[in-house]
């Protein structure tokens, strides 16, 4: 079977099982006897088994498969997590991650058995002491007792009072009632098409009250092997049964008529009983139903009983949740964006060709057709966007990981808080900001930290503690990442700077602390006095710096020596399209982004003062630096000496300055171009927008100017 | 044809004229060749950088091949047209050109390397000459074109 179409789904899959596993193998290193995560890690473990079996990579399988025998175990209590199979299970994981790359790059998962961690796995699984002989048979016999036992599944669907009312009014009207489950094959790919498939041929014979899981879950495929429907038809029950297997892909479909009623009010009394329960039960039916064919598929047929009971626990999760979802290609939604940006573009064009044919008259219906377009096309905006944006979670999930590894790699205790997790940012510029996010907090860890007798010294708690606190301000996020360590030392980098011809002596003397540490990001720029492989090969900080630049944000740190640093990323929420204040000067047109811009002024030239010879003007209350917009771009104004001067206040982070521009225009949509490679140097000049007449106006830097 | 095209042992070349003088551009790297249009300027970049235009959505930078060869700047006339380039560094550039007059395949044996002793400027653009029905044609060099 050709699965090559499903490997894309397979890899985003497994990444996300993968995750998933790395972030409760930590909670599980925290809380060893949360029953909650071992389910979780169990789950998430035996997905990634069948879903690597469906694809054929055994390997992969292999390796899952002897995880979720570890976890197998721990659920049933007899074997205790101790950290050292942390340890292993994270070079499980590390190993997964392996094959999955290996697939990725050429769909292949490699040659790598990995024997040494089974080995490992399975040296696990030998409890201590005298108890070793009696769990393995006994959850050898689990295994295909719970097999047998998925036959009368559907004795376990809850009813409620309304459903148990009908069901007997239909046997009173003489109709049969069948409790019927439905196993699809191991290597059936489309199981929800299939269950599709088993609905439609079971409601030509009758009517399916109630199916567990719900309707919608197998919709959704949020089921594993098997599903378990209850009907009610005239039609005997080999007939519904025959009908059922003639839908290809349908292993095996069992079923019994039900008469006692009383029988599945017990099991709705408690829906969410939990797995030990079940299994007690599973157990006690299956003893005598264990046939020579249980055994025989008994290797099969475990699995797919392991998820019946893990299923059950699932659906109770899954239920609350209940989002649906698709999985869409990000190149998809990129055309769709760029599918907007014009079409604002031609709507901007519209604007200016209407509002140019001045003087005609009717226009009223055409000008309000064109705002009800502007409310349109800016709405449509909007929702791309929001499609656009993912949780940053995805992208800081794994530096809790990272952390616990480095720890142990660098003999430090230190700890990471996150907060924000869920701050949402286009999905650009999530997928970029993982790469400096983690050298920040390597840095961090390697730089910042103090080792422990430092940190006794100055009466630090023994473990350091890391943050990254992420979180939305106005139209932008910011993302901190700090210790509280040591604290960039600046008389070190200033020493550092001269060393290396950075900056002279003369110059670093005239150098404010500030100017200082910005040395740190240019290129080719560490400090650390060794090089270890974690940081310190001063390839890091500029990287950082031009990383951000690139996505629209900035990045500045605060820092106090002994006590810590706080690296503070700004980003964008959105990327492509702005609203922006559209002006003039000396006859050319710019834009500036609103967002910095807070008010508009109007100063008359007297008004204007100088302090240290620069120009200033008073607002309420506060000096505000003017800056002459015809200088800065080099262009001859086109105001009078002694007209009044259109100010605008543009803000960055706390500091003001105020924009002197010859004319306003208004404020606009404008949708960001970039001006190429070949002219960005120009640091104030941030992008460029295509107007409405065509023409291409640039886009003001306010933040540089500042 | 098809056989000396196979051999690689011919190419085409857009011929544009700049001053008196002919050059041939690789066609391989044109995307388009437009007429005059409105330039945006764009303050602090190098001299002969004009600006940028609208080019089917696309913002594109425009550079002034004479002011960067070295020579006077003319005034724009009906024939002075701009050759959109991409190269691999740069993206799409445009290139103001006097005219743009005909597509020549010139064989690359009849293409003759040109020493770079002389430091004249304008040489240093060029890769090598070749000769089509009698004249002269200077094949650009568009890396060096593109880097300031």
């Amino acid at each position: 079977m050709d699965v090559s179409q499903y490997l894309e789904i397979f890899l985003d899959e497994t990444r996300e099982h993968l995750q998933n596993l790395n972030t409760e193998i930590l909670n599980l290193e925290q809380d060893p006897e949360n029953e909650d995560t071992v389910n979780e890690i169990f789950r998430a473990a035996h997905s990634l088994k069948g879903m690597a079996g469906t694809m054929g990579y055994k390997r992969m399988q292999t390796l899952t498969h002897d995880m979720e025998n570890v976890f197998s175990e721990v659920r049933n209590g007899t074997i205790k997590i101790k950290s050292h199979m942390i340890d292993i299970l994270f070079q499980c994981l590390d190993a997964l991650e392996e094959y999955t790359t290996n697939i990725q790059e050429n769909s292949d998962e490699g040659t790598n058995d990995n024997e040494a961690l089974i080995k490992l796995l399975n040296d696990c699984l030998k409890p201590d002491g005298a108890q070793e002989e009696t769990p393995a048979p006994e959850s050898t016999a689990g295994k295909p007792a719970a097999a047998a036992s998925g036959g009368s599944k559907w004795s376990s669907i809850p009813l409620d009072e309304a459903q148990k009312l009908v069901l007997g009014e239909a046997v009173k009207q003489g109709k049969k009632v069948y409790g019927i489950t439905v196993k699809v094959q191991e290597s059936c790919i489309l199981k929800a098409a299939r269950a599709f498939l088993v609905f439609k041929a079971v409601e030509e014979l009758g009517e399916i009250l109630v199916s567990a899981p719900s309707a919608q879950d197998i919709e959704d495929e949020k089921f594993e092997l098997d599903f378990s429907i209850i009907v009610i038809t005239d039609s005997p029950l080999d007939r519904v049964l025959a009908d059922i297997k003639s839908v290809s892909e349908i292993e095996e479909a069992e079923g019994a008529e039900m008469t006692d009623f009383g029988g599945t009010e017990e099991e709705a009394a408690s829906p969410s009983s939990p797995a030990a329960e079940k299994a007690e039960k599973s157990k006690e039916k299956s003893v005598p139903a264990k046939t020579e064919t249980a055994k025989a598929s008994g290797a099969e047929n475990a699995p797919a009983a392991k998820t019946g009971a893990a299923k059950q626990e699932k659906k109770s999760n899954t239920k609350a949740v209940g989002n649906r979802t698709v999985r869409v290609d990000i190149e998809k939604l990129d055309v769709l964006m760029n599918l907007v940006s014009e079409l604002i573009i031609a709507k901007n064009s519209l604007v200016s060709a209407t509002t140019t044919q001045e003087g005609r008259e009717g226009n009223a219906a055409v000008d309000s057709q064109i705002e009800y377009l502007e409310n349109v096309t800016t709405s449509l905006h909007e929702s791309v966007m929001k499609v656009r944006m993912v949780p940053i979670e995805s992208v800081v999930n794994k530096f809790p990981r990272m952390i616990r590894d480095l720890s142990k790699k660098l003999d430090k205790k230190m700890d990471l808080q996150m907060t924000g997790e869920e701050t949402e940012l286009d999905r650009t510029v999530v997928d970029e900001i993982g790469d400096p996010l983690m050298h920040l907090l390597r840095n961090s860890a390697d730089h910042g930290l103090e080792s422990a007798e430092v940190r006794a010294e100055r009466g630090k708690p023994e473990v350091g503690s890391i943050f990254l606190n992420a979180y939305q301000d106005g139209n932008n996020v910011i993302i901190e990442v700090g210790d509280d360590g040591n604290g960039i030392d600046v008389e070190n980098v200033k020493n550092k700077a001269i060393e290396r011809g950075t900056v002279t002596p003369e110059q670093a003397l005239n150098m404010t602390d500030k100017e200082i540490i910005d040395l740190l990001f240019l290129p080719s720029f560490s400090t650390a006095k060794e090089v270890t492989d974690v940081s310190g090969r001063g390839v890091g900080l500029d990287v950082v710096k031009s990383k951000i630049e690139t996505l629209g944000g900035e990045v500045e740190v605060k820092t106090q020596l002994g006590e810590g640093s706080t690296w503070i990323i700004r980003l964008p929420l959105t990327l492509a399209i702005i609203q922006a204040l559209m002006v003039e000067v000396g006859g050319e047109k710019y834009a500036i982004s609103l967002n910095s811009v807070t008010t508009l002024e109007n100063i008359a030239p007297s008004d204007v003062k100088l302090v240290q010879s620069e120009e200033v003007i008073h607002l309420r209350g506060s000096v505000i630096p003017l800056i002459r917009l015809n200088e800065v771009l080099d262009i001859e104004s086109t105001r009078k000496e002694n007209e009044n001067m259109i100010v605008a206040i543009v803000k960055k982070g706390d500091k003001l300055a105020g924009l002197v521009v010859d004319k306003l225009m208004g404020q606009q949509e404008i949708v960001i171009k970039s001006l190429g490679k070949f002219v960005d140097k120009t640091r104030i000049i941030s992008g460029a927008t295509i107007l409405g007449d065509g023409e291409v106006a640039l886009i003001l830097d306010a933040n540089v100017l500042i | 044809m098809e056989e000396l095209k196979n051999n690689g042992g011919a190419k085409q070349f857009i011929v544009i004229r700049v001053g008196e003088e002919q050059y041939g551009i690789d066609i391989k790297y044109v995307d388009n060749i437009i007429h005059m249009c409105s330039i945006t300027r764009v303050p602090k970049v190098a001299l002969y950088v004009k600006g940028v235009i609208n080019v089917r959505g696309e913002v594109i930078p425009v550079m002034d091949i004479r002011t960067k060869m070295g020579l006077m700047e003319a005034e724009y006339t009906k024939n002075t047209r701009i050759v959109i380039v991409k190269s691999e560094q740069q993206g799409f550039v445009g290139l103001i050109v006097d005219a743009v007059k005909e597509v020549v395949t010139l064989e690359v044996d009849g293409i003759e390397k040109v020493s770079y002793d002389n430091k004249s400027g304008k040489t240093m653009f060029v890769t090598g000459v070749g000769k089509h029905q009698g004249s002269l044609i200077s094949v650009l060099d568009l890396n060096e074109i593109l880097t300031e």
